[in-house]
């Protein structure tokens, strides 16, 4: 790892989504072990997946990972921690509504 | 990809806006406004994607607190819930069409906001459960993700009855992965599933005794749904027991006085820009706030060595004054160009002392006791 500079790798993968009433949940998972680290950027290839209402689609892409430089990397996890409040559930958006 | 256009009773069932248009309940003439609506009621959700110490997560030892622990979790795998989220005649229709628009939009607002929180804990908790390898942690992990999976499903599908469809089109975009230390998801996970427990406990309460002002259904189903929230917030309660240092430590107990300033005051500001739902529910969101601060100082009396002084009359001044610092900004930001930057700097500059007044209000001690085990009570 560079200490500036990006490197980029490929990563096949699968995207599960499951769009019922029961569940609503969509997930990548890279089968190749890859480990995705703090300010890595993560993208999966090819078109966008729909799943209609009512089911579950399961599509092999591929990924590519950006890997963050070693700067970025000391970055992301020094100030990772001040963006907490994005864990937070207030049911309401930040924006004032008009 | 072109999909052959299927006949659809909804436009929130369509894949594309030609499918969209061609749907039972966009009948009538149709033309470029009611297209673009199609378009745009399509909501793009966008959760955040996190990385923590795994390494930390996996060397959780939950030994002192493992008879609480096992409990828990076989209540949690019994899974006393699953019957709870299906619609029965109790789902009463929605008239959507009659409802003011104002209340509309913010109810709307309230269903987005939601259903995003409950499918990024699910990504998180996910990805937790996939990434660890220490078998007690990811077992919990795994049924978190299943309850919050389950509760954006629902939510989900009241936002299909209001004719807006969530795309999950954030799945083939780059995705950053920010950092998050274990300590700071147990505060931040802890709290948020407190918090929702007393928010939603408190709504159902208010409108059992009015069941009059219950605008959608939805909110009949608030006590099991916020039972889930409550035994999450359990779980993390013991997480953060395993070692005493999370808690005890002074570094630790500054982070936590912080963390509760912060997600109350959000809380307070965020309810006081909604006053069409508050007021259609017959709730004073200044009354509401301090109930629910009451409640969730209460119960994470179980693990935290402080609560926040929410009866000192510096408390409400200050969230009063962090109130009209964030309509200064919003206002500020509507106006736009040199002054509008000027005056939101400015507003910001007032909800920061506002913020740093609210901090430097003494907190309460508190003497932890040895089980922490509580059953939703209110």
């Amino acid at each position: 790892m560079g200490l500036i500079t990006r490197e980029k790798e490929t990563a096949p993968c699968t995207v599960t989504i499951s769009h019922r009433f029961e569940e609503l949940s969509a997930h990548v998972r890279l089968n190749n072990g890859a480990v995705v680290n703090p300010g890595d950027t993560v993208e999966v290839q090819g078109p966008e997946i729909m799943a209609a209402y009512g089911e579950v689609v399961s599509e092999d892409r591929t990924a590519v990972i950006t890997r963050a430089s070693r700067l970025e990397q000391l970055w992301t996890r020094a100030t990772g921690d001040l963006e907490f409040m994005e864990l937070c559930e207030f049911s309401f958006s930040e924006e004032a509504l008009q | 990809m072109n999909a052959p256009t299927r006949d659809l009773a909804h436009s929130a069932d369509a894949k594309t806006a030609e499918e969209g248009l061609a749907a039972e309940n966009m009948s009538g003439p149709v033309d470029s406004k009611m297209a673009t609506d199609v378009a745009m009621q399509n909501t793009l959700l966008t959760p955040r994607f996190y990385t923590t110490d795994f390494d930390e997560l996996d060397a959780i030892d939950v030994s002192p607190v493992r008879a609480e622990w096992d409990q828990l979790i076989a209540r949690m795998k019994a899974d006393p819930n699953k019957g709870h989220f299906k619609k029965n005649a109790d789902w009463d229709t929605v008239d959507w069409e009659g409802m003011d628009p104002k209340l509309r939009a913010e109810f709307i607002d309230f269903l987005i906001s939601s259903c995003t929180a409950e499918f990024s804990g699910c990504v998180l908790y996910k990805e937790m459960k996939r990434r660890g390898k220490n078998e007690d942690v990811t077992g919990l992990f795994q049924l978190m993700a299943r309850d919050e999976a389950r509760h954006a499903g629902f939510i989900n599908d009241a936002l299909r009855e209001a004719g807006i469809a969530v795309n999950l089109g954030f799945l083939t975009q780059a995705k950053k992965y920010t950092y998050f230390r274990p300590k700071f998801i147990y505060y931040a996970t802890y709290l948020s599933e407190k918090i929702g427990y007393a928010r939603y406990i408190t709504i159902y309460r208010h409108l059992e005794a009015h069941p009059e002002k219950r605008f959608h259904p939805i909110f009949k189903w608030f006590r099991e749904w916020c039972n889930d929230e409550f035994s999450h917030g359990e779980a993390f309660a013991l997480l953060m027991r395993t070692d005493p240092k999370i808690t005890q430590s002074w570094q630790n107990k500054l982070w936590i006085k912080f963390f509760l300033t912060a997600v109350f005051s959000t809380m307070w500001v965020r309810d006081h820009q909604r006053p069409a739902f508050h007021e259609a529910l017959d709730v004073d969101p200044a009354w509401y706030g301090q109930e629910v601060f009451r409640k969730t100082s209460e119960i994470s009396k179980q693990v935290f060595p402080l609560t926040l002084d929410i009866d000192n009359p510096r408390w409400r001044r200050g969230l009063d004054r962090l109130d009209r610092a964030n309509r200064e900004i919003a206002a500020a930001k509507r106006q736009g160009g040199v002054r509008g930057k000027l005056r939101q700097w400015a507003g910001s500059a007032k909800a920061g002392a506002a913020f740093l007044g609210l901090l430097s209000i003494p907190s309460q001690r508190n003497e932890v006791p040895d089980t922490s085990r509580l059953e939703p009570a209110y």
